[in-house]
C-alpha cells in the first residue's frame, strides 16, 4: 500500500516535470481560423526595436495596429540584438517553442532557409517583382534562397565614407576631391594620421570600422574593385583582387589606425573626430544632442570606388518561422511592420533608412545629410551577395582568420585559400 | 524456583521479537532512504545523466537545429582534430589552466596563512578577499576592461609612472591571454582563501606545539605539520579549480570575445560558438565530450600527484 502511494507520488512528480518540459506552452494552430477569432501568442524576435522606452512605445504601436486585425492574439516580443540573434533562435528551436516572426540580417536567410527554419514567402505573394516595386531591390539576393524568397526587407543598413574637411585642409588635401580608390585612400590616410612624439597614433587617418573583425570591411573594399565576395554561393575572393584587398587592409592597420580602435559609444570615429576619415553607418544626429551642427558641417560623404562605385548595404529582414502555428497571423504582423510609417519609425530608431521604394524622400533621409546620402546611394548597394548555406559558420571564420592575416599571424594568401575551402 | 524457570522462557521470545522488529525497521529505513534520495536521484537523472547521454548521442550526429539530421559516426571527432579553431581553443584552455591553477592556489594559500594570524583588521581583509568571488563576472570583466583600456586605463597609467610605454593588453595577441589569466587568478582567489582558511584552522594545535617544543622553525612547521594536514583540502581546491578553469567562458565572452583573432578563444567559447552561433549542435556536442575527457584526465593527474604527495 505504502509502496503504491510512493510510486503514485513519483509518477505525479514525473508527470509535472514532463508536462512542464513538454508542449504545454504550444498553441493550437490558428492558420485558416478567421483573424477575429484567432487566439494564441505570436512570438516575435527582432533586433529592429531597441529595448528602450521609445523602442517599446514604437513597437506597441505596431501591436496595436496588428490587433485591429487579430484582436485576440497576444504578441510576445523578444528585443534581441544581432549579437545574440542566433542563440535566441537556436535555443527557441531546442526548447520546442520557435518564434513565429524572426527578423534577421543579410547573410542569415540562406542558412536558415536551407535548414527549413524559415517559411517560403511565395505563399503570401512575395516575389522579386513585389520587392522591386515596393521595397529595396538591392536586398533581393539577401532574401533569396534556391530561387525562393524567405524574407521581406524592413530597413536598409547602408554605409558610406566620411571625411573631416578641416583635417583635409590641415593636411593640405582638397576635401572637395575625396580619395575614393583604395590606393588614394591609403595615401591620404597616411597624411592625415597624427602621432605623438613616441610615434603612437593620436588621430587615425582612416577608420576601417573593424574593431571586432574585418569581415564587413573586407567585403566592402573587395566589392569596390568590382569583385563580389560570393557568386551563386561560390567563393570569389581567393584570387588577386582578394589578396590585394587583404594586403591593403594589413598595410593600413597600425599604420593609419591602431588595431582594435573603438570608442565607448561605439560611434564611427570620424563622427567624434578621433579619425580624419572613415566608414560611417546610415545616419548622424546633427542636433545638440548628437554631434552638433558644427561637426556635421565639417563632414563630407562619399563612396568607395576602386573601379566600381559601391555602398555596403545590410538590412533588417522579416521572416516567418516554418514551425509557427500562426503563419497567417505572422504574415499579417509582417504586413503591419512594413507599413511606411512603421518603417520610418524603425529607421529613425536605428539611424538607418527605410527599405521602401522611395527611401530618398523618407522622413529619415530628410532628417540628416548622411541618411540622405546613403538613401540616394542604394542603387550602388553591395553586400556579401549570394552566400553559401554555411555562412553562419563562415562569418566567424572570416572575422578570426582575416584578423590573423592582418596581424601577421598567418599568411594572407593561405587564409583566403582556407576560407574559400571552408565555404560550402 | 518457578520464577527463575519462567524468566528464561520469557527471555527467548523477547530476543526474537526485537530481531523481527529490527528487520522490519531495516526495510522501512531502506524505503525512507530511497525516498530521501529520490529528489536527488531525480535531479541527477534529469539534469546530469540524461544530458550526458544526449550529448553523447548528439555528438554522433550532424544535428544543426534543422528538420533533418543524420548519423555521422565519429565524423565530428575526426573533423575536430583537423579544426584549427578547436586546436587553438584546447591549447589556450590547457595553458590557462596550467598557469592559473597553481598560481592562484599558491597565492590563496599564502593569503590564507596570513589571514590565519592574529592581525588587525582581519575581518576586513577576509571580506575584501572574498568580494571578487561574490561579484558578477560581467561586472568584474567590465572593471578590468577599463583597467586594460590602452588609452585611459589604470594599468597603463600605473606603468607610465615607471616610464613604461602603453600596452594594448587585450588587443595585442601577445598579451591578451596573459591579461585574462591575471583576472582569472584575481577572481578565483576569494573562494580558495576561505577554504584554505577553514582548513588551516583545523590543523592540530597539539602537533604544532609539539613541533615548537622540538625546536622546529616556521617553514619546518608548515612543511611537516600544516601541509600534510591540509592535503585533502588541497585536492578539493585542485579539483574545483580544474573544473572552474576549464569552464571559463563569461570572462572571455565579455572581455575579448575570443580575440584578437583566436588568441583568447577557449574551449567553452568554441563550444558556444559552434552550438549557438554556427548552429552545429552535433559538432559542439563532440567537442563537449572531448572537454569532459580532458577534465577527467587532468583530475586523474591531480589524484596521482595527491597520492604521491601523501606517500611522501
Amino acid at each position: 500500500m505504502r509502496r503504491g502511494v510512493g510510486l503514485t507520488l513519483l509518477a505525479a512528480a514525473l508527470s509535472v516535470v514532463v508536462s512542464s518540459c513538454g508542449n504545454g506552452v504550444i498553441d493550437k494552430s490558428t492558420d485558416g481560423v478567421p483573424p477575429a477569432e484567432a487566439t494564441g501568442t505570436l512570438r516575435v524576435l527582432l533586433p529592429s526595436f531597441p529595448p528602450s522606452t521609445k523602442g517599446k512605445e514604437e513597437f506597441q504601436k505596431v501591436v496595436d495596429d496588428f490587433h485591429k486585425t487579430y484582436p485576440k492574439m497576444k504578441v510576445e516580443p523578444d528585443f534581441a540584438t544581432y549579437k545574440n540573434l542566433n542563440e535566441k533562435m537556436s535555443t527557441s528551436i531546442a526548447a520546442g517553442i520557435p518564434y513565429d516572426v524572426m527578423v534577421t540580417g543579410v547573410g542569415w536567410v540562406q542558412p536558415f532557409a536551407s535548414k527549413n527554419i524559415f517559411e517560403d514567402l511565395g505563399k503570401y505573394g512575395v516575389t522579386p517583382d513585389v520587392i522591386k516595386e515596393k521595397s529595396t531591390p538591392a536586398l533581393i539576393p539577401a532574401v533569396t534562397y534556391d530561387k525562393k524568397l524567405y524574407a521581406y526587407p524592413l530597413i536598409a543598413d547602408a554605409r558610406a565614407v566620411a571625411l573631416r574637411k578641416s583635417a583635409f585642409r590641415e593636411a593640405g588635401l582638397d576635401p572637395d576631391k575625396p580619395p575614393t580608390s583604395l590606393a588614394e585612400i591609403k595615401v591620404a590616410a597616411e597624411k592625415l594620421t597624427k602621432r605623438d612624439k613616441d610615434g603612437n597614433i593620436t588621430r587615425s587617418g582612416f577608420d576601417l570600422a573593424s574593431a571586432t573583425g574585418f569581415r564587413q570591411s573586407f567585403v566592402t573594399f573587395l566589392a569596390s574593385t568590382g569583385t563580389p565576395l560570393y557568386v551563386g554561393g561560390e567563393p570569389n575572393f581567393d584570387n588577386k583582387a582578394g589578396l590585394d584587398t587583404l594586403l591593403w587592409i594589413k598595410s593600413m592597420i597600425n599604420n593609419v589606425q591602431p588595431y582594435g580602435q573603438t570608442n565607448a559609444a561605439q560611434q564611427p570615429l570620424v563622427l567624434t573626430g578621433e579619425a580624419a576619415m572613415g566608414i560611417v553607418n546610415g545616419g548622424v544626429d546633427c542636433s545638440a544632442d548628437g554631434i552638433g551642427q558644427k561637426n556635421c558641417d565639417d563632414l563630407k560623404f562619399f563612396r568607395f570606388n576602386s573601379g566600381k562605385e559601391i555602398e555596403y548595404v545590410g538590412g533588417d529582414l522579416a521572416s516567418i518561422g516554418s514551425r509557427s502555428r500562426h503563419k497567417d497571423a505572422a504574415w499579417a504582423f509582417i504586413q503591419t511592420l512594413t507599413q511606411p510609417t512603421t518603417l520610418d519609425a524603425i529607421a529613425k530608431l536605428n539611424k538607418k533608412v527605410p527599405a521602401y521604394k522611395d527611401a530618398s524622400n523618407s522622413p529619415q533621409a530628410k532628417s540628416n545629410p548622411l541618411s540622405q546620402f546613403v538613401a540616394d546611394g542604394l542603387v550602388y548597394a553591395v553586400n556579401e551577395n549570394e552566400v553559401p548555406s554555411n555562412w553562419l559558420e563562415m562569418r566567424g571564420n572570416f572575422d578570426i582568420q582575416l584578423t590573423q592575416a592582418v596581424l601577421g599571424q598567418k599568411d594572407p594568401a593561405k587564409v583566403l585559400h582556407n576560407l574559400a575551402g571552408q565555404s560550402r | 524456583m518457578s520464577t527463575t524457570l519462567e524468566r528464561p522462557a520469557l527471555a527467548t521470545p523477547r530476543k526474537v521479537t526485537p530481531a523481527k522488529d529490527s528487520r522490519t525497521l531495516l526495510k522501512s529505513q531502506v524505503r525512507t532512504g530511497w525516498a530521501l534520495l529520490a529528489p536527488a536521484l531525480l535531479h541527477s537523472g534529469v539534469f546530469i545523466v540524461i544530458p550526458v547521454i544526449a550529448v553523447l548521442v548528439l555528438s554522433l550526429t550532424d544535428y544543426s537545429f534543422g528538420d533533418t539530421w543524420a548519423w555521422v559516426g565519429f565524423g565530428n571527432y575526426a573533423d575536430l582534430f583537423r579544426d584549427v579553431d578547436f586546436q587553438a581553443s584546447l591549447w589556450h584552455t590547457v595553458l590557462y589552466a596550467i598557469v592559473v591553477i597553481p598560481i592562484s592556489m599558491a597565492i590563496a594559500l599564502a593569503v590564507a596563512v596570513g589571514l590565519n594570524q592574529k592581525i588587525r583588521g582581519l575581518t576586513f581583509f577576509r571580506t575584501a578577499y572574498y568580494i571578487p568571488t561574490v561579484t558578477a563576472t560581467v561586472a568584474v570583466a567590465t572593471i578590468w576592461l577599463w583597467i586594460y583600456n590602452p588609452g585611459s586605463g589604470l594599468a597603463n597609467g600605473f606603468l607610465s609612472l615607471f616610464g613604461f610605454a602603453p600596452n594594448r593588453w587585450l588587443a595585442d595577441p601577445a598579451t591578451a591571454l596573459p591579461s585574462l589569466m591575471v583576472v582569472g587568478i584575481w577572481q578565483g582567489l576569494g573562494t580558495k582563501v576561505i577554504i584554505y582558511l577553514a582548513a588551516l584552522q583545523t590543523v592540530s594545535r597539539d602537533l604544532l606545539e609539539s613541533a615548537d617544543l622540538d625546536g622546529a622553525g616556521r617553514w619546518q612547521k608548515f612543511a611537516n605539520v600544516t601541509w600534510p594536514a591540509i592535503g585533502p583540502v588541497q585536492f578539493f581546491v585542485l579539483i574545483t579549480s580544474i573544473v572552474g578553469t576549464f569552464q571559463v567562458f563569461d570572462l572571455v565572452y565579455v572581455m575579448t570575445q575570443g580575440g584578437p583573432g583566436s588568441e583568447t578563444r577557449v574551449l567553452v567559447m568554441d563550444i558556444y560558438q559552434n552550438a549557438f552561433q554556427d548552429l552545429k549542435l552535433g559538432y559542439a556536442s563532440a567537442e563537449t565530450v572531448i572537454m569532459m575527457i580532458v577534465i577527467a584526465l587532468f583530475i586523474g593527474v591531480g589524484r596521482l600527484l595527491q597520492k604521491a604527495d601523501a606517500n611522501d
